[in-house]
């Protein structure tokens, strides 16, 4: 732990004091820090113990409650960041994994996996047919867009080429032509711009479809 | 040390080392030099330098050393009046644990 890392947890267990004292404590810390200087920081860091004996300390004052020091001793330290002491106590007390722990709930789902095969495997199909299902019908209206704006421009071209035989007919056609290109035009660009939204948003609902399972909603 | 510093002695201490710098000291140094008296843990002066300052002990400012605000503690007025009764109180208390430790023999 730096010093960084223990201004930010300091700053984060004061979060239910008042601002005005939390300012006031984070300041100090801050300059305590500063006026040690960078070669000291590490020795402050172990002499202060943790955040947790510091904000404990910061606490209990302010709400006149008694702060028992010891309590913050190594030990506490210890168990907190996970280096733990081999204590006798400790493993008394230590508490059980519960059973879902990661490890096991991967295996239980490939074991389920496997057992119901046939369904998984069709679900997976399924699955899978959705998705392509799904991406090709917003790929085709990109390329229904592109191809009526193409229509409108060859429409166009052939009016131009008819402009000299029948050029009422050629004006029609260029009209209709452009009239053509340009909506083709405009739902291209729209149909791109959609495709530009959706397809992210599938991907990433997709990940977290397949992550859910494994480790939980909140990820 | 073998005794316990209480929390009166440890605020008297306090405003004894914040008293004898005219322009106020700040928090590393008040440590560093009530660390060389007694043993207290790093964290132990904050609430103390705290509460004398809501007690109006202590007052406070900030001034700019080396491109930061750095807090100056000082002792106010009613500071010196208090860290004088200490004095006066300690000095009646060591007076009586010497008499018991030397058999009435005081220095």
């Amino acid at each position: 732990m730096n010093r960084m890392e223990f201004m930010a947890e300091l700053e984060r267990l004061l979060a239910g004091m008042p601002a005005e004292e939390r300012q006031a404590a984070v300041q100090y810390y801050a300059d305590y820090f500063a006026d040690a200087g960078v070669e000291n920081e590490s020795e402050v860091i172990k002499e202060l113990v943790s955040p947790e004996k510091v904000a404990a300390s910061i606490k209990a004052d302010y709400y006149g409650t008694e702060f028992n020091e010891e309590k913050f001793d190594q030990k506490a330290y210890m168990e907190k960041y996970g280096r733990r002491s081999s204590d006798t106590e400790d493993r008394g007390t230590q508490k059980k994994q519960p059973w879902s722990s990661n490890g096991l709930k991967v295996l239980l789902i490939i074991l389920i996996a496997i057992v119901v095969w046939p369904v998984t495997l069709a679900i997976v199909c399924v699955v899978f047919a959705l998705a392509i299902a799904a991406v090709s019908v917003f790929a085709s209206l990109v390329i229904a867009s592109a191809a009526v704006l193409a229509a409108g421009i060859i429409t166009v071209i052939v009016g131009f080429a008819l402009i000299f035989a029948i050029p009422p007919a050629a004006l029609i056609t260029i009209g209709i032509g452009l009239l053509l290109s340009v909506f083709g035009l405009i739902a291209t660009v729209g149909t791109v711009k959609l495709c530009i939204i959706v397809y992210p948003a599938m991907l990433r609902g997709f990940v977290n479809l397949c992550r859910r399972p494994l480790y939980g909603k909140a990820v | 040390m073998v005794f316990n510093t209480g929390a009166a002695l440890l605020d008297a201490i306090v405003l004894a080392v914040v008293s004898r710098e005219d322009e106020g000291t700040y928090g590393y140094k008040i440590t560093q030099d009530v660390r060389k008296v007694i043993d207290v843990s790093e964290s132990t002066l904050y609430p103390v330098l705290r509460r004398l300052q809501k007690d109006e002990c202590l007052e406070v400012y900030d001034r700019q050393f080396d491109g930061r605000n750095r807090r100056y503690y000082k002792v106010t007025s009613r500071g010196m009046v208090q860290l004088g009764l200490y004095k006066s109180e300690w000095k009646k208390y060591i007076h009586k644990i010497n008499a018991i430790f030397e058999g009435g023999v005081t220095a």
